[in-house]
């Protein structure tokens, strides 16, 4: 296990490098040097304004995706929970296809909107989970997250049939996630928000551990559930709402990352979340530079890198498991 | 660490009856009282009663001289280990990691384990004779051993008040006896000790006092021998019983069959 | 084309009639009137395959569809082929459009059956159409066979490059009974197309055809506005693009260093404002290309007109 820690370490500053060495743009590794300390070498404005802080923003989103992924799935007990089975991706989609259909004009109409759907359809979640008694019952959360997201993707088509077609489409393209739009500011602006809960969350760690053995056996043992399961609840949402804002729907981190992370380190939190936050930022980061070099200058969405290869590591790690 | 109900009555939001109505006993150190009763007696909800889960709808539920609402989950946890019915192995963790959740009441959400917590873990799992499972992970236990390791958890809490529901369900004879055998040693060093059971023989021998519950009600309560009375018996399982006793005077149920009813034979 | 035996039901009635032994055949006297004139009925309102003089076309997607000429009530379900209908003198012919058809303004008088791809055929088949012209695409394959199916002739045509456009004024020339003035129209098209084309120059300024923002999308050699802006004299920085249309990063962009970015806004767009967008030498100076209008979205007669604006922008920005 030391063994592994030390690797994934490694892997970080390794993972930067690459990632801000290749692109759409070849530069030799010199250019890249000289284009990191240099600010008024040629290479500069690209490797300083456009591909260190996306390479950057890309780490931390993959990380808040790990651990809410991993956050959820003690919440609700289930290992096939994913940050937007709340319906969050529904309500994110239908926003930016809102923002899109009704020409909001500022350029960050379609970031905010989607933020603000994705923190709607989670409210209306949380809602329609809470049963009598003000609890939050995990299997009504997972029916009406999976509700809730239907019913936003339903409406969002919906629009896009009632109106412009062509821009539309190019919409759903933004929705299947990239990272076409980092710059200092969005990291800085996504930095600050995230450390509240992605820190909430490493605290909540023990307390996961327990929940994860049952609400009852949990408070026997000194968590309280209802406490944890509202904070992994907001936190959770509050990140992955910010991720898709930033960078549209990037599947699979969530839910992949945790369970190879449970297999190669441990299912106790403390380790885990750590663990979780570093390897998919890591991921992250290779999935987006597989997306921008695998035929420049095109660049294929996120979202779609992550399925490919997420898919195969998923089998991989159920075979496993099941093994 | 004593612990009481006084008058606990509880009704579950919606349902037509109580589920707890004026019960009231107390568990003392040094003393095993076992809760019997049919199923859906309230056997459960008065644990759950008990450890603050649920509010009562009038009476009080009292850990050592305070209400349980006044304690803290934490703090509550630190002094009463339970041992529940039922629990989930989402993601199986190694025996020695569970029994370390048990250390986590007093550990904190910051506080790295230490040497203390190492060596309280070592010392429940040997209390349990479950020292050569530590490595081993948990879903690879048997029902006899996943029981000795969640026993261990809860004396890893280093609790004073020690409460099992139902342990013995699904363990064989060798197990259930080294369970209650464990119980009462634990016990015997001055632990508190309330076991939630169906087992009525068991509790006879092990036990100090028994309490009775019917539909909530405490029907009987006291030694054993006062419990576990013919005709109470009978008519609260609505099974005819006849009551022999072992070594002169751990009294035994003995359930009847059809063939033998009519037969006045007892004690 | 006619039928040896009459119409088919006709010789099923026939067949009924004949009874063995008997070669001659005999009719129910009482029922004859009534049920002749049943059988004329129904046979007069299926629309069988063209009975009159027609033609066979050959169309863009390879299948060849009987037509019968001159069409008079045509559905155009393309923008560009309405256009070029309205150009060849053949707008009365016009029985249906697209709610995209904007142009000419007499488009409008022509009743909208909705969207060209993945049509409505009830809204299509309501206008009573004898042709319905399509967009060549997946999509619409099966509409048009559809539509065969139902015996309207449908044809898909390609409407992509400029060159489609004095092809496709002759052939709904030839289908429509234009010919004369669908051959002038074409004439005319590629004279003023040469005139308005510019020589190359030694160093055509580099375009950035930004088609989309969120994310970044642009179009490759292919394309049509590609070619406009070639013809303008000036040089689609993504020529090289492995696709004909895709999304890229701004450093490809970035990297690129066009003098220009070609965007459908009048005003300056609002990624303009973004960070990461300051990259882009252009975006920075503000040096955009307005490519206002829908002759820049489809090939059609206006496209020397549009090569000439875009002409004068460049050589006023280029003046600054």
């Amino acid at each position: 296990m030391r063994v592994r820690t030390v690797l994934l370490a490694l892997a970080v500053p390794v993972t930067v490098l690459l990632a801000v060495g290749l692109g759409s743009v070849p530069l030799a590794p010199g250019a890249v040097w000289r284009g990191l300390i240099d600010a008024g070498a040629p290479s500069a404005v690209i490797v300083r304004d456009l591909r260190l802080p996306r390479v950057l923003l890309a780490f931390l989103v993959g990380g808040g995706l790990g651990i809410s992924g991993a956050a959820l799935q003690a919440l609700v007990r289930n290992p096939l929970a994913d940050p937007y089975l709340l319906g969050l991706s529904g309500g994110a989609g239908l926003g930016a296809v809102a923002a899109i259909a009704f020409r909001a004009g500022s350029p960050w109409a379609v970031p905010i909107a989607a933020f603000v759907g994705a923190v709607g359809a989670v409210a209306l979640v949380y809602r329609l989970a809470v049963v009598s008694g003000r609890r939050l019952d995990p299997r009504v959360l997972l029916l009406a997250g999976v509700v809730v997201g239907a019913f936003a993707a339903a409406v969002m088509s919906a629009i896009i049939v009632l109106s412009d077609a062509p821009t539309l489409r190019n919409a759903l393209l933004w929705l299947l996630g990239g990272f076409g739009g980092a710059s200092w500011q969005a990291l800085g602006i996504f930095a600050l928000y995230a450390v509240i809960p992605v820190a909430l969350l490493f605290r909540s760690a023990r307390s996961l551990d327990l929940l994860a053995l049952g609400e009852e056996t949990a408070e026997y043992l000194g968590a309280d559930a209802e406490r944890t399961k509202r904070l992994v609840y907001v936190t959770t949402s509050l990140l992955t709402a910010a991720s898709v804002a930033t960078c549209g729907i990037i599947g699979f981190v969530g839910l992949v990352v945790p369970h190879g992370c449970r297999l190669a380190w441990s299912p106790l939190h403390r380790r885990l979340l750590p663990a979780t936050f570093v390897t998919g930022g890591v991921f992250l980061v290779l999935a987006d530079t597989l997306a921008r070099s695998v035929l420049p200058p095109l660049e294929l969405p996120v979202g779609v890198v992550t399925a490919l290869v997420g898919v195969p590591l998923f089998a991989i790690l159920l075979r496993r498991t099941l093994a | 660490m004593i612990l009481s109900a006084r008058s606990l009555t509880v009704r579950y939001p919606g349902a037509p009856r109580q589920a707890l109505d004026g019960v009231t006993f107390d568990a003392v150190p040094g003393q095993l009282l076992a809760i019997t009763g049919p199923n859906g007696s309230g056997k459960t909800t008065l644990l759950r009663a008990l450890m603050g889960l649920i509010r009562p709808e009038s009476g009080t539920a009292l850990v050592g001289d305070r209400t349980v609402e006044t304690w803290g989950r934490e703090a509550l946890a630190r002094v009463v280990g339970v041992v529940p019915q039922r629990e989930e192995t989402v993601f199986p963790l190694r025996v020695r990691e569970m029994v370390m959740l048990g250390r986590y009441a007093r550990l904190g959400p910051v506080a790295a384990a230490g040497a203390a917590d190492r060596e309280a873990v070592a010392r429940a799992l040997a209390r349990c004779d479950a020292t050569e499972l530590a490595d081993r992970r948990v879903d690879e236990l048997s029902g006899g051993e996943w029981q000795r390791v969640r026993v261990a958890r809860a004396i890893a809490q280093e609790p004073r008040v020690l409460i099992l529901d139902e342990p013995t369900a699904s363990l064989d004879v060798r197990h259930e006896m080294e369970l209650f055998e464990l119980v009462r040693e634990l016990v015997d060093d001055g632990l508190t000790g309330i076991v939630i059971t169906h087992e009525l023989n068991l509790a006879a021998r092990f036990a100090d006092r028994m309490l009775l519950l019917d539909q909530g009600r405490v029907v009987r309560a006291g030694t054993p021998v006062e419990v576990l009375d013919r005709e109470v018996l009978g008519r609260v399982f609505r099974w005819p019983v006849a009551i022999t006793t072992w070594n002169g005077t751990v009294p035994q149920v003995m359930p009847l069959r059809q063939s033998e009813r009519g037969d006045s034979r007892t004690e | 084309m006619r039928w040896r035996d009459g119409p088919p039901n006709l010789r099923l009635f026939r067949a009924r009639l004949r009874r063995p032994g008997d070669g001659r055949l005999r009719l129910p006297h009482r029922l004859l009137r009534p049920v002749l004139f049943l059988v004329l009925a129904v046979g007069a309102c299926r629309p069988g395959p063209a009975a009159s003089a027609g033609l066979r076309i050959a169309d863009d997607a390879g299948d060849t569809v009987a037509v019968p000429a001159p069409a008079r009530r045509v559905v155009s379900l393309i923008p560009a082929t309405t256009e070029i209908l309205f150009a060849i003198g053949a707008g009365g012919q016009l029985a249906g459009r697209t709610k995209w058809c904007d142009y000419p303004a007499e488009a409008a008088r022509v009743p909208d059956v909705g969207d060209g791809m993945n049509p409505n055929l009830e809204a299509v088949l309501a206008a009573r159409p004898d042709l319905v012209v399509l967009y060549r695409s997946g999509q619409n394959a099966s509409a048009a066979e559809r539509l065969r199916s139902l015996g309207i002739p449908a044809i898909q045509v390609r409407s992509d490059a400029l060159a489609d456009v004095p092809r496709l004024a002759q052939l709904l020339g030839r289908l429509t009974g234009h010919e004369h003035q669908a051959d002038s129209v074409a004439r005319t098209f590629e004279r003023d197309l040469a005139a308005a084309t510019v020589k190359p120059p030694a160093h055509p300024p580099g375009v950035f055809i930004l088609v989309w923002d969120e994310p970044p999308m642009t179009v490759g050699a292919g394309s049509y506005l590609s070619e406009l802006l070639a013809r303008a004299g000036a040089r689609n920085i993504f020529a090289d693009l492995p696709a004909s249309s895709g999304q890229i990063s701004v450093e490809a962009a970035a990297v690129r260093d066009p003098d220009f970015v070609f965007t459908s806004n009048p005003l300056v767009p609002a990624f303009a404002s973004r960070p990461e967008w300051q990259a882009v030498r252009a975006v920075r100076e503000r040096r955009f290309l307005h490519g206002t209008g829908s002759e820049f979205s489809r090939p059609s007669p206006r496209a020397p007109a549009a090569i000439r604006r875009l002409t004068a922008e460049l050589r006023s920005a280029g003046a600054e």
